[in-house]
């Protein structure tokens, strides 16, 4: 990414020393928030700011330098995403009526063309659950393969083949509204 | 959110193109790119318990750092006076503890404790102890006493006892010898008549005891004991 920890930071994190806390929020942070983003979370900041008051006390504990460090806070963040996902899906939806969400209007060209540009959420959520996972994994978060399958409790030969079938599917659902759109 | 093209992502998402041998498809390509542009530049400023956390460093800094523009901190004093308590009860523990140590190591202490513990934890027991002690002394006093009854049991006694009951049965013996023949039949009635005498003697050391000791009738029965044995001397002879 961007940005990345110099060793002095690195190692004051993992040292437990809290002087190291700021610069692992400001390196990780930014990736955690889009990974939450990517699927699909309604306060994904809130949950971002969970995540490292839960990982940072703990930093003492990790091993395996830079990668170790990414690997466990992405770790924390996936846990948290399956609570999400598994309270969101005991809550109902409740939400007040809105017009632009109503179908029985046509939508302009213009929400059109935005929703073309940031179709990415819409075509990751076609996805089967574990494939968007590795490909958001792998992409937002910046992790390897082998990270990944750490992450999810899979072998990386598992990880590859998800990966394969979601870039596959996403390639035949982007193509399709190409050839839709056109 | 617009799919700006960064070039250091060109490797994870080229990469994995190739991994699936989907290099060719720019769609995807495009897709994935976005899918990278969801990251945030900034990260998100923290709300208030995290920034506690964040803080956490830049606290003890702070403390130092920024000195007090007319403003006394009370930290240092609050800190001064816990450390006076906890060094006052750490040299307090020491010192009792130090002090029993040296208590327990000497002997005579303990066996003081040893005794204390003991009158406190058995009282019962040191009375009995005590009790018998008294009761071993008073026949050891009898004997004395005994012997002018002796002289009594002859109705001769009563003058004779009372010079006699200091120095014992040795001159009382001999003046029953000097009685000559009459006595040796008396002696053998003696002997085996000693219940007879028993209730006899304490009338006879009343008589004394009403005169002069008191401590001689509180113990009679020693008394019969040895009149057994006397008249057997003066028998053999």
């Amino acid at each position: 990414m961007a940005e990345q920890l110099n060793d002095d930071e690195l190692s004051a994190a993992l040292a437990g020393d809290p002087s190291g806390f700021g610069a692992v929020y400001s390196v990780i942070s930014p990736a955690v928030l889009g990974y939450f983003r990517a699927r699909g979370v309604d306060d994904a900041e809130a949950l971002t700011q969970d995540v490292f008051v839960d990982v940072l006390p703990k930093l003492a504990n990790v091993t395996g330098g830079h990668t170790g460090l990414r690997t466990f806070i992405f770790s924390v963040a996936h846990a948290r995403l399956v609570d999400y996902h598994r309270r969101a899906e005991r809550t109902p939806y409740l939400a007040e009526y809105d017009p632009r969400d109503d179908s029985r209007y046509f939508p302009s060209a213009e929400d059109e063309m935005l929703s073309s540009l940031g179709g990415i959420a819409d075509s990751l959520s076609r996805l089967n659950e574990e494939q968007r996972e590795v490909l958001v994994l792998r992409i937002v978060a910046d992790l390897s393969i082998e990270q990944v399958a750490r992450i999810m409790d899979k072998s990386p030969g598992a990880i590859k083949q998800l990966q394969r079938r979601g870039l596959s599917a996403l390639r035949e659902l982007v193509t399709e509204k190409d050839h839709a759109a056109s | 959110m617009t799919g700006t093209r960064e070039p250091q992502q060109e490797g994870p998402i080229q990469a994995m193109l190739h991994d699936a041998g989907l290099e060719a498809s720019t769609e995807l390509r495009r897709c994935l790119e976005e899918l990278s542009a969801v990251v945030p530049d900034r990260a998100p400023a923290p709300r208030a318990d995290l920034a506690a956390l964040l803080a956490l460093p830049s606290v003890p800094a702070s403390g130092e750092e920024p000195l007090p523009a007319g403003v006394t901190s009370l930290a240092e004093r609050r800190g001064r006076k816990r450390r006076l308590a906890v060094v006052s009860g750490a040299v307090l523990g020491a010192m009792t503890l130090g002090a029993g140590a040296v208590a327990a190591s000497s002997e005579a202490f303990r066996e003081n404790v040893g005794h204390t513990v003991g009158t406190i934890f058995q009282p019962p027991a040191v009375t009995a102890d005590t009790a018998p002690k008294p009761a071993r002394p008073s026949p050891a006093d009898i004997p004395a006493a005994p012997v002018p009854s002796k002289a009594p049991g002859d109705t001769t006694a009563p003058a004779a006892a009372d010079d006699p009951a200091a120095p014992g049965p040795v001159p009382v013996v001999p003046a029953e010898p000097g009685a000559a023949a009459t006595p040796p039949a008396a002696v053998p009635d003696r002997v085996l008549p000693t219940p007879s005498q028993r209730t006899v003697t304490p009338e006879t050391l009343r008589l004394p005891g009403s005169s002069g000791d008191r401590g001689i009738p509180a113990v009679p029965l020693p008394a019969p004991t040895f009149p057994g044995v006397l008249p057997v001397v003066p028998g053999q002879p």
